[in-house]
């Protein structure tokens, strides 16, 4: 198993004083490829903070976070906007459409912006594999919440990232529709030999996942591994 | 491009709206640049036909034609390539049906003054002048005879000019003769080695010795005309404001779009896109807009211009119509910084908060 993702020693603190926060305490984390890995615990825990300091959009007060062999905390924010442009799928709770594209023109956008691009074939697969070949032409406010995850994922997938990150990507949906896009997000996992991890609240979803990490007051321990 | 366009595509009411204020400010600029034109013409055309580089008058007249006052000999004095002296004089000529307003110029006829006639022939003798042809709108043809508001004579029209308008009024031409019995009526043969000014090209060195005369140079005189200085800053203003009033327009415009789309800029700009990549993007979605709007600006203005009664003194200069529509694009370009500033500032953590 090959390393993707390493926390050393990786802490956050917000504000100083008294109104200091430490939403992440003196974490080790490691993630192998192929992993699918879901991060559960109670609101304001700091599951968000590691996540965000993990794609690059926050530094760590002090550790290091290694994706790939290179150190993100030592990049610039347009060094880090490159990385998390080609090695990082974000999925968002709220869907991360664009408003005024259809699904094929939202995988277009990634085709002009992003280095490694897919073939039409391995294009087609995707479509495929995700249910979404029927909605190519419609725009997100045409589709379910569950279709808009749906493209969300196929976004997030695009060109083989290292890593999928996803913040409560279940939370607008039903539980059926929410154990679905699970499926979906293990199966890519998978057979694309990604690494993803998953924030949720849904303690239900946990038996997709083959780590269970719990988050409370900054400390993250592993719960389970299936 | 690719997120612009389809954009615009996606919403296309709310991208015709701006696109059409931009038309009606371009409409607006392109029609003022065209009444400017206009009116300058109205002016000039007559002194820009003289392709002279000076004008000399007395320093007394300070610079008006009408009240310069000078003596034929004095010409022997200047020193220049060319020399043409000329006569002016304003009246009301009326052909019995139609009155006008005219400028008479007395000038030699085989100086360079002399204009070209496309209608009819030069005046050869006494009392006949070459008019501007926009006196043929008027109502005056060939052979007309005209009766003048300050003299007893009678001129008859025995050719058309083109391009012959000063201070606003047709000019007609004649002969010195005819010129000092229309200014002079009885005296005509006292005065007759007055003149008002000599037009010269190219100048030499000390073009005069005299100490009351004033060498002018054309487009100094041009600019003293009565009215003509304050009439075109006028309109340059009016015309510099609708810039200023198209960037702030564009501007706020943009800017409501933009902020608008702040959180799905933040979501893109976490997923890696560049704040340049989506920079580019407004600007170009800005450049499309004001392209389109400019260019049906111009097209509804020549529209416009072609059916105008002739009256209505409008003349479009296209270089002129050109570079005030890149200025237009340009300044609309320029209000769309103000969302690119936006786009920089936004943070991509808060809108992946979660
Ligand atoms: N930008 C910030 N400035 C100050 N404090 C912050 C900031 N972001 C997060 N925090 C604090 O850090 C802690 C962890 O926040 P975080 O968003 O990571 O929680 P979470 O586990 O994702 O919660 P939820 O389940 O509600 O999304 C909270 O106490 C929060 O108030
Ligand atoms: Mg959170």
């Amino acid at each position: 198993m090959t390393t993707v993702l390493e926390l050393k020693q990786v802490t956050k603190t917000f504000g100083s004083g008294h109104k200091k926060v430490e939403a992440l305490k003196n974490t080790e984390f490691k993630a192998d490829r192929g992993e699918l890995i879901a991060i559960i615990g109670p609101s304001g825990s700091g599951k968000s903070t590691f996540l965000t300091l993990v794609g690059g959009l926050l530094t760590p007060t002090s550790g290091d976070v290694i994706l790939n062999g290179q150190n993100i905390t030592k990049m610039s924010e347009k060094e880090r906007s490159q990385i998390r442009l080609n090695e990082i799928g974000f999925i968002l709770q709220a869907s991360n459409l664009i408003p005024f594209l259809t699904v094929a023109k939202q995988m277009k956008l990634l085709n002009k912006v992003k280095k490694g691009n897919m073939s039409v074939g391995e294009m087609e697969q995707l479509y495929e594999d995700l249910g979404i070949g029927d909605l190519r032409g419609k725009y997100p406010s045409d589709l379910s919440g569950g279709e808009r995850q749906r493209v969300a994922i196929a976004k997030a997938l695009y060109s083989n990232p290292s890593i999928v990150l996803a913040d409560e990507p279940t939370a607008s949906l039903d539980s059926d529709r929410a154990y679905e896009v699970m499926e979906l997000l293990k199966r890519e996992t998978k057979s694309k030999k990604t690494t993803s991890i998953v924030v949720t609240h849904d303690t239900r979803l946990t038996d997709y996942c083959d780590k269970v990490y719990y988050m409370t007051d900054g400390v993250l321990k592993l719960q389970e591994e299936n | 491009m690719f997120l612009a366009w389809n954009e615009i595509k996606k919403n296309k009411l709310r991208f015709v709206l701006i696109t059409g204020v931009l038309m009606l400010v371009a409409y607006l600029v392109f029609f003022l640049s065209g009444l400017a034109t206009g009116l300058k013409d109205l002016n000039r055309e007559s002194v820009d036909k003289w392709k002279a580089s000076a004008i000399i008058l007395t320093e007394e007249s300070d610079k008006s034609l009408y009240q310069s006052s000078m003596f034929l000999d004095q010409v022997e004095e200047v020193n220049a390539d060319e020399t043409a002296v000329i006569g002016q004089l304003n009246a009301i000529a009326g052909n019995g049906s139609q009155k006008k307003n005219v400028s008479l110029f007395g000038i030699r006829k085989e100086e360079f003054l002399m204009p070209e006639v496309t209608e009819g022939k030069p005046f050869a003798g006494e009392n006949e002048v070459i008019a501007d042809d926009s006196l043929k709108e008027e109502g005056f043809s060939l052979g007309d005879e005209l009766s003048l508001s300050s003299s007893e004579e009678k001129l008859t029209i025995v050719g058309f000019t083109d391009k012959a308008r000063f201070n606003a009024a047709p000019v007609l031409y004649a002969d010195l003769e005819t010129f000092h019995m229309v200014k002079y009526g009885e005296g005509a043969d006292a005065n007759n080695d007055r003149i008002n000014g000599i037009v010269i090209r190219n100048g030499e060195g000390d073009v005069i010795q005299d100490d009351a005369l004033q060498v002018i140079e054309i487009e100094d005189f041009i600019q003293n005309l009565p009215g003509y200085t304050e009439q075109n800053m006028t309109l340059t203003f009016m015309i510099y404001f609708l810039f200023a009033i198209s960037a702030v327009i564009v501007a706020i415009f943009l800017y409501v779009l933009t902020v608008q789309k702040i959180s799905m800029f933040g979501v893109m700009k976490a997923q890696g896109i560049s704040s340049f990549y989506l920079s580019k993007s407004v600007i170009a979605q800005t450049f499309l807009l004001a392209a389109i709007g400019v260019i049906i600006g111009m097209a509804l203005t020549l529209t416009t211009g072609a059916f105008l009664p002739a009256a209505v003194p409008v003349s479009f200069d296209l270089p002129t119509m050109l570079i005030y529509g890149a200025v237009l694009i340009a300044v609309a370009i320029a209000g769309a910084l103000f969302s690119v500033l936006t786009i920089v500032r936004i943070d991509p953590l808060k809108a992946i908060g979660g």
